[in-house]
């Protein structure tokens, strides 16, 4: 496919069926992880959006394994999940995925700030995406502090997950 | 490895899908998978009960995994918890101290307004109130967004839990539970969107409805102009529509800016771990909920079911 050839991405030979379902496995995971309640103290009961970061990444280095179905199915499980008006979070991840894939280029293969810098620009745009679409449901604008405050939460926490899916990816794919 | 991955080649040969025919299926796919997601949208904005039932079954399903998963978190947050009063250990045995010698005064007060008032009743012969049941549950999910403010515990219709039925911890309430599976439940709570709480504010004694906006602090509605109420008033469930039982601990009059007085709960939402759904016996007083009928701030019956007040 022309995509693969974009970057150095894992050779196909190398992953096994168990391997070609961490892309899913891992946003699922993420999905589950954004619904659990932090007890963190001071926390202002605000998560980060854990699910965009999963899906960034495997949209730039392994967009074959998760396919728009799996990302429709992962949002609406979302939005049951957090009670919010199911097809949001579905509308805002199918929408991310050509505009990551568009960009792809510039991020595989890459200093991690780029990768990082690409993700700042793509949280910004979807959670404002989502800010509009609750404000437009909802027909009220709703604070609008909440949200910078979510971006700026997934942004800052970015590294940490990309290295922990690099790595898972690493382990069960061998490269990348 | 190698095995694995000529087996897949081989599968997907085998339900004749090229990798061309695959990439052309995947260019169809989004653009269908969005417009679905917009109807989706437009359905649920529409009727809102229509995939209340699906919710209801997707979060039973996930429970179980939710309740696993939230242990280890609370057991971390209760770790955190720890060191911090390690830390403040001195400052809390002093405040102890001192709020001790002031709740031991309100002891004796309480036990001698308990006597009085069973005595009054006695006179009175004034009808027992509905007896209540309790369930004690963990949270196991907290979707934490800006908006929407609910909790999904870990009991359900089997344990006897009612859409309805009150959320409290000791501190006060914390919401209403919305959506009942059988072994999960969401509470909604006091600041979402769409909760609509009938309050009194004490000491000046004025009937207001609670209305969440997302925010941290719900604000109080529909209050006479002049009300005279002031900073630091309590607030507590009125008892009108029969939702809540009269005098259950709501929050504190925080702040009396913008156009509508605010609300600081008693309990502190985002860091509830245990709940305590509350059986009242007013759950069937209770209209079927209609979210957006409930936005334009008004039930259809306000004193449907209401029980007899205290005052």
């Amino acid at each position: 496919m022309a995509l693969r050839s974009a970057g150095t991405v894992t050779p196909q030979q190398a992953d096994n069926p168990v391997a070609r379902l961490l892309p899913i496995a891992t946003t699922l995971l993420a999905t589950v992880i954004s619904i659990q309640p932090a007890h963190i103290p001071g926390d202002a009961a605000l998560t980060p959006a854990f699910t965009l970061m999963a899906v960034y990444h495997w949209t730039i280095y392994r967009p074959d394994l998760l396919p728009p179905l799996a990302l429709f199915l992962v949002g609406i499980t979302q939005d049951l999940l957090a009670g919010a008006p199911p097809g949001v979070t579905a509308l805002v991840l199918l929408l991310a995925r050509p505009v990551v894939l568009r960009q792809r280029r510039h991020f595989v293969n890459r200093p991690f700030p780029f990768v990082w810098a690409g993700f700042t620009v793509l949280t910004g745009s979807s959670i404002l995406l989502l800010w509009t679409l609750h404000c437009l449901l909802d027909g009220v604008v709703v604070d609008f502090r909440g949200t910078v405050f979510r971006a700026v939460l997934t942004i800052s926490m970015f590294p940490m997950a990309s290295f922990l899916l690099g790595r898972a990816q690493r382990t069960l794919m061998g490269a990348g | 490895m190698q095995s694995g991955s000529a087996s897949a080649v081989q599968a997907r040969e085998m339900i004749g899908l090229s990798p061309l025919r695959r990439a052309a299926m995947q260019r169809i796919a989004l653009p269908l998978l969005v417009l679905l997601s917009a109807m989706m949208i437009l359905l649920g904005k529409a009727d809102q009960v229509m995939f209340e039932s699906l919710r209801v079954s997707v979060t039973d399903t996930v429970s179980p995994a939710l309740d696993v998963m939230s242990r280890p978190l609370a057991a971390l947050g209760r770790l955190i918890d720890r060191a911090r009063d390690f830390v403040a250990v001195y400052q809390d045995n002093r405040r102890l101290a001192e709020e001790n010698d002031r709740l031991l005064h309100w002891q004796q007060a309480a036990l001698k307004l308990a006597s009085e008032n069973a005595r009054l009743r006695e006179l009175l012969k004034l009808t027992p109130e509905p007896a209540t049941t309790f369930v004690t549950t963990r949270v196991i999910g907290d979707p934490g967004g800006a908006y929407v403010r609910s909790l999904m515990v870990h009991a359900g219709s089997e344990n006897g839990v009612e859409r309805g039925q009150a959320a409290v911890t000791g501190e006060g309430l914390v919401g209403r539970v919305s959506e009942v599976g059988s072994r999960a439940a969401r509470v909604l709570l006091i600041t979402d969107l769409n909760s609509r709480v009938p309050v009194i504010v004490e000491g000046a004694q004025q009937r207001a409805l609670l209305t969440g906006d997302n925010s941290e602090r719900p604000c109080l509605r529909y209050l006479d102009a002049g009300a005279g109420i002031k900073v630091g008033d309590r607030v507590v469930t009125s008892g009108q529509g029969g939702v809540f039982p009269p005098g259950l601990p709501v929050g504190v009059v925080a702040s009396l800016d913008g156009e509508a007085p605010r609300v600081e709960p008693y309990v502190e939402l985002s860091r509830v771990e245990y709940l305590r759904i509350v059986d009242y016996g007013l759950a069937e007083g209770l209209p079927k909920p209609v979210p957006i009928a409930s936005r334009s701030g008004r039930r259809a019956d306000p004193l449907a079911g209401t029980q007899l007040g205290r005052r």
